[in-house]
């Protein structure tokens, strides 16, 4: 079958916080004016919007004609994708294959979410509609406390310690303070981490990604659209989406992020690249062990290193493989369904040089990595500087 | 003729008393009320806010069940005064948790006797031949208002009896019962309060005296029994001395009433007291011991049974938790957890 | 909620779980193929109401509806036939709760619709000491 090279060719993304002053379609329409700004010979054939809890946090479905009409296209085909917490990398992915197939020669991926209009409690049944309603969120148990759970059987199984435990968030945090749009500029030590808030046992506040409002959208181009511009692009090289055994607590080794292996070594298999090749990834680090487990999983670190590795430095700035280099999902934030849109967003700015204060030296491949749930849906894409 | 005898042998096939978690010290009620000393009762049982009678009883009645080791029941009865719902039966949720459909079900009430009346009608459905076995329940989360003396004693916790038809397993036989009753109201609580309303000296000798001693002397009289007959006496024990009262009265001594007399550790468990009592008694009766349960309930009535242990017993011991050992499991709580728990707190 | 809650009482109620007919394995919460060896051969299986704690947090962020019990504790308990189940751990001395700690099922109110709505029972653990 003919396969089409794809590429980013821009992006549009807000800054991430309280947007008390912007409704859900304000801020899907700043991010995607922001993607199709300068663009204005490419109409997207098809629209995706990324986005987990729309009705409930807004009383509003239907976001793909919602967005298509709102941004003068009525008329382009426009779909809502949710995968829970990775629905922006599940949205992206779809857009990527139907690219890739031939099927379109161009697509707009939008991730949007708008949290804080919700009470905290609100925002904490609204995520917990990612696991079982009637044996997870019925039993009183959070999104949160099962990331405790996991938590604490990560540290007791495998000797990791709370000291071990802070150390991406601290990273998140070093490289949030140059970043724009991230919501948390502020760098801090790993007592802060390990002295904050008790949420659920062991993770404490700081562990956990933070409740933001966001939206942040790319524009998806064929080689043969993209020979007609100037700009610069970054390739997207592969991509896979995998999913798990629902609940993560039946699956055989709860310490085994099966799901994202399998999507990392299928895109990489795509993408034709080696591990040792990339220069950054961007993980989905919702909380502290989910981060950990990921890299665990990827490879990166060996079982129960992960955040060890972390804390000796070995994903920090200026290493051979960079993290979340613009403050991942602890600082950067993570307006859910946008998020997954963000880490393409920022892995293109790294591949177009465009990054500013957070460059990456010589960045030639890099990942992202999107979760839904605990490593239910896992979704990981390869991007690479357009040649 | 006013004893009531069923006309196949009815006995307790199995039996289990649920006492919770939790424990408030009188003290504590009395510190916050009267600035120091204390109630009656030492301390009380106290459900948490996550029970009501409906959780408990199934957890009684689970007990009895795995006793009992029958597979059908024939009725569930539940007596209780703080059923969760005003309407909707607590039997029919215990039957469903039992897995048991084809039954009779309802919830009897008659405050503090109404577990024992659920053993008397049971009784009746199981001698009568219209049942094979059934199930008896007494339960409450008694609701005592704050600041006024009952609240030193309106505890939590009852018992479930499997009863059917006496055989080689069968615990305990139920001999036979007299019931007796009238318009007396010395406690109520009226449709829509949360609390019920008492008298205070009037509880005493036209109410708990009066028909605990009628019925009781009317048993003795039908039957010829005497006090002597009896190994054990269980009174239904409202505070520490009534039971001790009336108990000497009827000609029984403290031998025989102090293994059944727990409302010092307890407080009263309104329709699950004084079945608690015959469950401690049963944990460590021996057969032949011939047990005189004599209930109390406010409104009023009192029933008497004379019951008498079987060898099945012996087989029982080790199979659920037994009174003590639920009450040695324990937490103290203060009044502001226990006033939290008990849903006391207006929000 | 109250028709959800309904349909699926006894699951609640009784632990009632799957057990595959091919290779005899067991689950909570029921599937819909066997987990182990793949079979669409499942029928209903009450659950042992004894495990162990695998492991457990204690949340005081609670979902709504649980705010009057939180600081909570919940486990991920490994019955005695080797299902798991997602729970919580209640009425129990604060040390005994650890991994490893044996517990038995309860039956609880697990959630309750204000004044006037109804109330759902389901399953709870308890430390056994």
């Amino acid at each position: 079958m003919p396969r089409s090279k794809v590429y980013v060719s821009s992006a549009g993304f807000t800054k991430i916080g309280d947007q008390w002053g912007k409704s859900l379609l304000d801020l899907a329409v700043e991010a995607a004016r922001g993607a199709l700004k300068g663009t204005s010979k490419v109409k997207p054939q098809q629209i995706f919007v990324g986005n987990m809890f729309s009705a409930m946090g807004a009383r509003q479905e239907h976001l793909g004609a919602l967005l298509a009409s709102a941004l003068g296209l009525a008329g382009v085909p426009s779909v809502k994708v949710e995968s829970a917490c990775s629905s922006g990398g599940s949205a992206f992915n779809i857009a990527y294959s139907l690219v890739r197939s031939g099927v379109l020669d161009s697509a707009l991926v939008v991730g949007v979410e708008k949290m804080r209009d919700l009470e905290p409690e609100e925002v904490s049944l609204a995520l917990a509609m990612a696991e079982s309603a009637e044996y997870t969120q019925f039993v009183g148990a959070s999104f949160a406390a099962l990331n405790g759970l996991l938590a604490r059987y990560y540290m007791e199984q495998l000797d990791v310690s709370r000291e071990d435990l802070s150390a991406i968030p601290v990273i998140d945090h070093a490289n949030a303070v140059m970043a724009g749009h991230a919501q948390f500029r502020k760098a801090i030590t790993s007592d802060v981490v390990s002295r904050s808030g008790m949420v659920a046992d062991p993770l404490r506040l700081f562990d956990c990604a933070p409740v933001g409002d966001g939206a942040a959208a790319v524009l998806l181009v064929n080689d043969k659209t993209a020979s007609r511009s100037k700009r610069k692009m970054a390739e997207v090289l592969g991509g896979r989406i995998v999913t798990n055994e629902f609940s993560f607590y039946e699956r055989e080794d709860m310490l085994d992020f099966n799901a994202t292996r399998e999507a990392f070594v299928g895109a990489m298999a795509q993408a034709g690249l080696s591990p040792q090749k990339l220069s950054f990834a961007e993980i989905h680090d919702a909380f502290s062990v989910v981060g950990a487990l990921a890299l665990e999983a990827m490879g990166f670190s060996r079982r129960g290193c992960g955040s060890k590795d972390a804390k000796e430095g070995k994903y920090s700035e200026g290493s051979d493989l960079p993290i979340n280099t613009f403050g991942g999902l602890k600082a950067r934030g993570h307006p859910v369904g946008a998020t997954g849109v963000y880490q393409v967003a920022e892995a293109y700015l790294q591949l177009t040089d465009q990054a500013g204060k957070n460059q990456v030296e010589d960045a030639d491949f890099g990942i992202t990595h999107s979760i839904g749930g605990v490593d239910t849906t896992s979704v990981v894409h390869v991007f690479g500087k357009a040649s | 003729m006013h004893l009531m005898k069923s006309s196949r042998p009815s006995a307790i096939l199995g039996y289990g008393a649920y006492i919770p978690f939790y424990r408030l010290l009188t003290s504590e009620i009395a510190r916050v009320w009267k600035r120091g000393g204390s109630g009656p009762n030492l301390e009380k049982t106290v459900a948490s806010m996550d029970e009501d009678t409906v959780t408990m009883a199934i957890e009684a009645s689970s007990h009895a069940m795995k006793m009992a080791g029958i597979a059908e029941l024939g009725a569930v009865f539940v007596g209780t005064e703080s059923k969760p719902y005003a309407v909707k039966p607590t039997s029919t949720m215990v039957a469903q948790a039992l897995g048991q459909h084809h039954t009779l079900a309802a919830d009897l009430e008659f405050a503090c006797k109404a577990g024992t009346e659920a053993i008397q009608v049971i009784t009746g459905l199981v001698g009568s031949g219209m049942i094979e076995a059934g199930l008896a329940i007494g339960m409450d989360t008694a609701q005592g208002r704050p600041g006024d003396d009952l609240e030193y004693s309106a505890a939590s916790g009852g018992a479930a009896y499997v009863i059917g038809r006496s055989g080689k397993d069968a615990v305990a036989l139920i001999d036979c019962s007299t019931s007796f009753v009238s318009d007396t109201a010395e406690y109520w609580r009226r449709a829509h309060e949360k609390y019920p309303r008492h008298l205070s000296r009037f509880t005493g000798e036209p109410a708990y005296f009066s028909h605990i001693e009628t019925s009781v002397k009317t048993l003795f009289k039908e039957t010829g029994y005497k006090p002597s007959d009896f190994a054990h006496a269980v009174f239904h024990q409202p505070n520490p001395r009534f039971p001790v009262e009336v108990a000497s009265r009827l000609g029984f001594s403290m031998e025989q009433i102090k293994t059944g007399l727990l409302n010092p550790m307890i407080g009263n468990t309104y329709a699950g007291n004084s079945l608690i009592g015959l469950a401690a008694v049963l944990d460590e009766a021996k057969p032949g011991d011939k047990i005189l349960l004599a209930s109390f309930g406010s409104g009023a009535g009192s029933d008497a049974f004379c019951i008498e242990v079987l060898d099945g017993i012996k087989r029982t011991r080790g199979i659920n938790p037994t009174v003590i050992s639920m009450l040695k499991r324990n937490l103290k709580i203060d009044y502001a957890i226990y006033s939290k728990f008990r849903d006391k707190l207006e929000k | 909620m109250a028709v959800q809650y309904w349909r699926i009482k006894d699951r609640y109620y009784r632990l009632i779980g799957s057990k595959c007919r091919e290779c005899g394995a067991e689950f909570f919460p029921p599937v819909y193929r066997c987990r182990r060896c793949g079979s669409g051969g499942i029928e209903d299986k009450e659950m042992p109401k004894k495990g162990e704690i695998m492991t457990y947090t204690q949340l005081h962020q609670p979902l709504p509806g649980f705010e009057a019990q939180a600081p909570f504790y919940l486990a991920v308990v490994k019955l005695d036939n080797g299902a798991r189940v997602l729970s919580q751990v209640v009425d129990s001395h604060e040390e005994s709760v650890r991994t490893g700690a044996r517990v038995r099922a309860t039956v609880r109110r697990a959630k309750v619709d204000g004044d006037s709505g109804q109330i759902f029972y389901g399953y709870k653990f308890v430390v056994e000491n």
